[in-house]
């Protein structure tokens, strides 16, 4: 069933009931498990996805070939004085409406994993740890929609809780636009942050920036659409990661709060005049 | 694992610096491609591009089979990518490394998943019977520019290739041999063409379209743009790398479909020469019995 355009137009409200630069409800967590290095938790709507980072840490033994232990990893950056980001992708059978098995070298979950690797990558201080490897292992439990999105956010969460140095935080959201290719309407509305039925429906892109920078990391495309609709939805994107890193700002800095009102770590002396409300 | 060589320090420099001064080591602009060449074989469907060192082979081949049980009125396409040994020593046989891996998922979505081709047209017996189109990319020399040169290649092979005329006739599939009846094209809706842009400097601030290797090897991230003709965007692929400014990204696109214009029309010219040369002038001129020796 294509996304009700007839109602859409009438009330402005999506399948879901949300306008059209709404996001859905995301809630994070960080450290949820307590051995990792590095955790997260995120849910965007119905996507939920799981992350543990382990490292920066010495490179195991030589991987051969793309894939790195569990299906679906890649690996980048490693050359030379840097660490290497090995992010490895595991999508349950559950996760979606039709039970699937993702094989071990499913192309599509390759390219996410060396997608991710190489946005974080970019933002991380590899060069602060030669000869190491910062390993990425992320857990797709539901999948709703803007998938990559939700991959990126999590593993941008288990780094910071991790304490690997960053630039800034990569935050992720996906756009689309309400009519189909097709129709070269100019009244097309963008929309922020596509549910799996929009995704399958209508063109969306998604878009990751480096916190509050107009500067994309990735845009990733993958529906026919008007070229003159590209400035629209990318716009839309821009803006909804700057709301998404908000999201997560606030999620790592509660986090921060909480546990120095439970003395699991010492105030440090900066503290004081830092802001961590 | 065998690994490619990486360029020196100084080589990274130089490069570096020379970009900065809008400079090339071949002394192309900023924007250019390098002298791109496309030639079709005596058999329907085989094209070879030359992109300046890099060339690529596509051939198409068309067999009838079963459709799969959950499409029963499509044909299948698929797209096979073969990055060998002698293209370059990282890569190896039967292991796919991360670049073809990627190289094959875009051609999938810039060709398959656009739906350049057709497939309901390769139907001949609902759920029995269908053609499978299969064309075969092979990296023979890498100087950059893999994407580009192959989504060209692809398209140009799949525009020139003929698969035999069918005929249906109380229940009987007849696949008629050239001889017997004139082989028919592929039922093409639009040619996609990949653009990819380099980026290099700290912030991406330069953009560099067409890198050859050496210029690959150094980038700091890259951003393939399908498009066809009509302007319509079937893929884009910013796949990690530093960040470029959202503005920026825009004008690249704007580029890129003037890029992916001159392919459409190169790849339309030359497919008009190919026809002219293959026609002999009808039947009775191929009867005959004078010949060019």
């Amino acid at each position: 069933m294509p996304l009700d355009t007839s109602t859409y137009n009438l009330a402005l409200l999506r399948v879901d009931g949300r306008r059209w630069n709404e996001l859905r409800r995301v809630h994070a967590q960080i450290r949820t498990q307590a051995a990792a290095d590095g955790s997260s938790y995120l849910e965007m709507g119905h996507t939920k996805v799981m992350c543990v980072v382990t490292g920066p840490s010495e490179p195991g033994p030589r991987r051969g070939g793309v894939a790195g232990g569990g299906s679906g990893g890649a690996g980048a950056g490693g050359a030379g004085g840097k660490a290497e980001v090995v992010v490895g992708i595991v999508i349950a059978g559950f996760s979606s409406v039709d039970r699937k098995r993702h094989g071990r070298g499913d192309k599509r979950t390759l390219e996410l994993a060396s997608t991710v690797a190489n946005a974080l990558a970019a933002s991380l201080h590899t060069h602060l740890f030669p000869h190491s490897q910062i390993n990425v292992s992320l857990h797709v439990l539901s999948q709703d929609g803007s998938l990559l999105a939700a991959l990126i956010n999590a593993a941008t969460l288990a780094c910071v809780d991790a304490g690997i140095p960053m630039t800034d935080y990569v935050a992720a959201c996906t756009a689309g636009s309400t009519s189909t290719y097709a129709a070269n309407d100019e009244g097309a509305d963008p929309l922020l942050d596509l549910n799996h039925q929009e995704e399958q429906e209508l063109p969306g892109l998604t878009v990751a920036t480096l916190g509050e920078s107009d500067r994309v990391a990735v845009l990733v495309c993958e529906s026919r659409v008007q070229v003159s609709r590209l400035e629209g939805m990318l716009a839309v994107g821009v803006d909804g990661c700057k709301q998404m890193r908000e999201i997560l700002d606030r999620v790592v800095r509660d986090k921060g709060r909480r546990m120095i009102q439970e003395g699991t770590v010492e105030k440090g002396v900066g503290l004081d005049d830092m802001d961590v409300d | 694992m065998p690994r490619e060589a990486e360029p020196s320090l100084n080589e990274k420099q130089f490069v570096i610096q020379a970009l900065q001064e809008n400079l090339r080591l071949d002394g192309r602009e900023l924007d250019q491609y390098r002298p791109l060449e496309l030639t079709f074989g005596d058999q329907y469907g085989v094209a070879d591009v030359t992109l300046g060192n890099t060339r690529i082979l596509a051939k198409a081949t068309a067999e009838v089979t079963v459709p799969y049980a959950d499409r029963p009125l499509d044909g299948i396409f698929t797209i096979a990518t073969e990055l060998s040994p002698m293209t370059s020593p990282a890569f190896e046989v039967n292991r796919p490394t991360e670049t073809e891996v990627l190289l094959s998922r875009l051609l999938e979505k810039t060709v398959r998943r656009s739906g350049a081709l057709d497939t309901e047209s390769l139907c001949l017996v609902a759920g029995q019977k269908c053609w499978s189109v299969r064309v075969d990319v092979h990296a023979l020399s890498h100087d950059g520019n893999l994407t580009d040169a192959a989504c060209l290649a692809v398209v140009a092979a799949l525009r020139h290739f003929r698969k035999p005329d069918t005929s249906m006739e109380g229940g009987r599939l007849t696949v008629y041999t050239p001889a017997e009846r004139e082989p028919v094209p592929l039922s093409w809706l639009h040619s996609p063409f990949c653009v990819t842009w380099s980026f290099f400097g700290d912030e991406g601030e330069l953009a560099v379209l067409d890198a050859t290797w050496l210029e690959e090897q150094v980038r700091v991230g890259s951003c393939t743009i399908s498009l066809n003709k009509h302007g319509e965007i079937c893929q884009i692929a910013k796949l990690g790398g530093t960040p470029v400014d959202a503005v920026a990204l825009l004008q690249c696109t704007n580029v890129a479909l003037t890029k992916v214009k001159e392919f459409s029309d190169l790849v339309d010219q030359k497919l008009a020469e190919d026809l002219k040369r293959r026609d002999k002038g009808g039947f009775m001129a191929e009867l005959r019995a004078e010949n060019d020796r």
